[in-house]
């Protein structure tokens, strides 16, 4: 596994003009793929525009692969693939031409750029389209562009800045696919900013959360995964008061949340089996069981009263 | 048997030096720009007038042709600075024309689709985004002012012989540097106005704007203040002022070469100082 | 099919078609106060129904009446409506606050009610500190919110919202979400239309289904759900240790369509015809102790199964 990090902050600063938008991050990132969260005006798309040089910080720099982000830049953006968040691409091109152009920016011969922008193409999925030009794609083929221009090149870290976005539901569940595809297969890092904690809790093992400029959390969703086991969370038809009554008088914890889902810790000592027993005689069905979903979602919470956290 | 999957792979092979990168826009770029039949086709009018230079410097050398001349009528078009002069300015205003039709969609329709920032995440400067644009409308630029005038000039040392090719060497100076300085001037300003004005008409309408209103306001001013320096921003004037002087003629206006170059260099610095601040990868805009 | 239809949103067979496109064919609904979502792909009439709604387009064929109101008195059928579209733009050099106001003051407001309500929005959607800044220094999701201001602020009874959480971050959506149901709980329609599916299932209380410009299914999920057992036999994962001989009790069952077996072989995927009787069934063998269960999951009763089922990945436009 890689212990070298990925990216390194050393004490980063930006401002814009009198404001301070990112203040003083420190830390080192070195997960395979690593989720950005954090409030709107957090600093997320400054902190990604910032390590690809886009803006000069303030004090204080960054590394990506130990290239210094101030003064060694050209070498950062050598290995970096990035997929923008708003609309992006040239008017007047196919996506062949386009994603070859692009991949030829990035230093690729012209034809090895010809032969990476099909490959590229036909790994996303843009079949025959990709001999239309650009402006006449939807915006799904859009996005599926801008991911094929992203990786052609193949860079060594990926920035996927809201891939979904407006992506309707089979062309989320592609693009998703797709980014846990490149993930495990691709030999690469990768960063997701998102606002939808399912992408990033799909596709990341590690989250970065930002808040006002500063890291609030971050944390690894592999090894909270694994400490949940004993946290449940059911559905059931019929009294779930009572049931969950019979459920604290086992001594667990128990609680109903919304109207549907009954949450429930297990204490030592306690089974499942205890617990149909208990929906058998309450005449309850339980239609669902399992370890609890939504902790991202409990951690971004957390993180977003608390305030204060470190790396 | 073998089945093959396809799946993500990275990249081992070689790369392409990092300084002929901004070529790869030039290159990018042509192929759009020769899409338009329109353009072609002024292109080849472009060369219209280099054509009958030609045919002018070519005749005197031809008996056959003389002979059918009167004789008062040969040695008419004597090829001196002035004949350069005529033939600069020219192919001077073409270069003009020719600017405003390939200029206005350079940069502007990077910035309308946000192209920017797809350029900027590789391993490319500004400085070789511009000079990658640029190198589109110098080509095209030398390809109907200096280089012509070179040939025209090599044509006629050609027939003339040695003698007139060292007397008159002093003209591919003029012919070389008049021609780069105008057009890093039509270059410097068809960008800068491609970079801040979105519609590629008003672009267009602009550079002509710069010319004709500038023009018109430089004059307002030397009439209303009695001073020929309203002048220095008549860009019809400074050049021609700057190619009177390297044509060893008389110089139509008041001012001074040297007034010219650094009016004109300013404009050049100027224009620089605009793209700078458009040809951006992130804007930030004030609340 | 109570009354004349006075607290509904009512298409009958309504058709609408630009030129020869297609936006809607034969639709008939009746919507009811609460949070109603469209879901489907892109170009499959969600947007051409929401601009029926609000009386922005007629219909090429049938009547459309939102709460009793048709769009041919569009004055009285504007006021009772507010749109938040998809698209971000606004007009030019105005701030937040000024954005409201004005639309306000189009509403006939006088000046001191349009001042009110406006502050009220913008402390709903919460954008109050940001609202003396212009709106071209937004951040995405601060453009968002005063869209949903923009709807919201002139009290209208019908509130029709194309992709309103787009942008915001996982706290605004929450309480976005949370000021929706306020407004359904206070018998507003609200009619949302979005592609995050699980959000769906956590907020609707009535889904509609769009593909192609026909409506496939509309209702609660649950129920839309167990009409379609038939043909799509429900499917749960139920994870256990032993699932061999769970599988074989399961199969004694006729209501047992398919059981497939895990690649982990650590669970199961039962299809079955009726889940209620399934329910049932894996409640008592676990009693019995037949069957050690480690998570009971239905692997889809939820929006994004039926998509698939009713629309796919080719009923979009493109």
């Amino acid at each position: 596994m890689d212990v070298k990090p990925v990216i390194e902050l050393a004490g980063l600063e930006v401002r814009f003009g009198e404001r301070t938008i990112l203040n003083n991050l420190c830390g080192s990132l070195s997960g395979r793929a690593i989720g950005l969260l954090g409030p709107n005006g957090a600093g997320k798309s400054t902190l990604i525009n910032t390590l690809m040089g886009f803006y000069p910080p303030h004090k204080g720099t960054a590394r990506i692969f130990g290239y210094d982000i101030r003064t060694q830049i050209r070498q950062v953006r050598n290995r970096i693939g990035y997929m923008p968040e708003n609309e992006s691409f040239i008017s007047g091109m196919n996506a062949v031409s386009f994603v070859r152009f692009m991949a030829e920016l990035a230093g690729l011969p012209r034809e090895a750029a010809l032969e990476r922008a099909h490959e590229a193409l036909f790994y996303v999925g843009l079949g025959e389209a990709r001999y239309r030009k650009l402006e006449e794609y939807s915006l799904g083929m859009k996005q599926l562009a801008k991911l094929a221009q992203a990786i052609a090149h193949g860079p060594k870290l990926l920035i996927l800045d809201e891939p979904t976005n407006g992506l309707d539901p089979p062309a989320r569940q592609r693009m998703i696919r797709l980014i846990r595809d490149v993930r495990e297969r691709g030999n690469l890092h990768l960063i997701l900013c998102s606002h939808l904690l399912r992408d990033v809790e799909e596709c990341c093992e590690e989250v970065l959360i930002l808040k006002q400029g500063r890291i609030v959390e971050y944390c690894n969703l592999e090894e909270e995964r694994r400490s949940n086991r004993r946290f449940l969370e059911m559905e059931a038809d019929g009294d779930k008061e009572a049931f969950a009554e019979g459920v604290r008088k086992l001594g667990c914890e128990c609680a109903l949340a919304g109207e549907r889902r009954i949450k429930t810790v297990l204490s030592e000592g306690v089974e499942i089996r205890d617990l149909y027993r208990l929906a058998a005689e309450r005449g309850v069905r339980i239609r669902r069981l399992n370890y609890k979903r939504d902790s991202l979602e409990d951690i971004f919470l957390k993180a977003m009263e608390n305030g204060h956290g470190s790396l | 048997m073998a089945v093959y999957k396809r799946t993500y792979q990275g990249y081992e092979g070689r790369l392409t030096p990092g300084w002929s990168r901004f070529l790869i826009i030039t290159r990018y770029a042509y192929e759009r720009v020769f899409d338009s039949k329109f353009l072609l086709t002024f292109l080849v009018s472009c060369l219209v007038w280099p054509a009958i230079c030609a045919a002018i410097i070519y005749f005197p050398h031809n008996s056959g042709a003389m002979a059918l001349l009167h004789p008062s009528a040969r040695n008419l078009i004597p090829i001196n600075g002035n004949f350069f002069l005529r033939f600069m300015v020219w192919q001077g205003s073409l270069a003009f024309l020719l600017t405003a039709f390939v200029s206005p969609g350079l940069i502007s329709s990077d910035l309308r689709n946000n192209a920017l920032p797809l350029y900027f995440c590789r391993p490319f400067s500004r400085a070789e985004y511009v000079l990658g644009k640029m190198a589109v409308l110098v080509i095209l630029l030398s390809a109907i002012t200096w280089i012509p005038g070179l040939l025209l000039f090599g044509l006629e040392a050609v027939l003339e012989g040695s003698a007139w090719f060292w007397d008159n060497l002093w003209m591919t100076k003029g012919i070389f540097l008049g021609s780069w300085i105008w057009i890093l001037v039509l270059s410097l300003l068809g960008l800068a106005l491609s970079a801040w004005v979105r519609w590629k008409l008003a672009a267009a309408a602009l550079l002509f704007a710069v010319f004709f209103v500038a023009a018109g306001f430089g004059q307002a001013i030397n009439n209303i203040l009695h001073t020929d320096y309203g002048k220095l921003i008549n860009l019809v004037e400074l050049i021609g002022t700057i190619w009177a002087g390297l044509f060893r003629t008389t110089p139509v206006s008041g001012l001074t070469e040297f007034d010219a170059w650094e009016a004109l260099l300013g404009i050049c610095a100027f224009c620089l100082y605009l793209l700078a601040r458009k040809v951006k990868a992130y804007e930030v805009v004030r609340s | 099919m109570n009354g004349n239809g006075a607290d509904k949103i009512v298409f009958e067979d309504v058709s609408k078609f630009y030129g020869e496109v297609l936006g809607v064919n034969r639709v008939q609904l009746s919507i009811p106060p609460g949070i109603t979502t469209l879901v489907g792909p892109n170009g499959s009439g969600k947007t051409t129904l929401m601009n029926l709604m609000t009386g922005l387009v007629q219909p090429s064929r049938g009547r459309v009446s939102v709460l009793g109101i048709s769009p041919n008195e569009p004055e009285r059928m504007f006021r009772q409506a507010g749109y938040c579209t998809q698209f971000d733009s606004f007009p030019k050099g105005l701030t937040g606050y000024q954005f409201l106001y004005l639309f306000l003051r189009l509403h006939a407001k006088g000046r001191t009610e349009a001042e009110q309500l406006t502050w009220k929005a913008l402390e709903r959607v919460g954008m109050v500190e940001a609202a003396h800044r212009r709106i071209a220094a937004y951040s995405k999701g601060m453009r968002q919110r005063v869209k949903l201001a923009q709807a919201i602020c002139h009290e209208p009874p019908v509130l029709v919202l194309d992709e309103p959480l787009n942008g915001l971050d996982p706290m605004a959506r929450a309480e976005t979400i949370a000021l929706f149901r306020t407004l359904a709980s206070e018998g507003s329609h609200v009619i949302i239309s979005s592609h995050i599916l699980h959000e769906v299932d956590r907020i609707s209380d009535c889904v509609i289904l769009l593909t192609n410009g026909y409506v496939v299914a509309e209702g609660q999920i649950q129920a839309v759900r167990g009409e379609m057992q038939h043909e799509h036999p429900m499917q749960v994962l139920v994870r256990c240790s032993n699932p061999g001989v769970l599988a074989a009790r399961l199969f004694e069952h006729d209501h047992v369509a398919e059981i497939k077996m895990h690649k982990d072989r650590q669970g199961l995927l039962v299809a079955t015809r009726d889940g209620e009787r399934f329910y049932d069934l894996l409640n008592q063998l676990v009693l019995e102790g037949a069957v050690d269960v480690e998570s009971v999951a239905p692997a889809d009763d939820d929006v994004h199964s039926v998509y698939e089922y009713l629309i796919g990945s080719d009923g979009g436009a493109a």
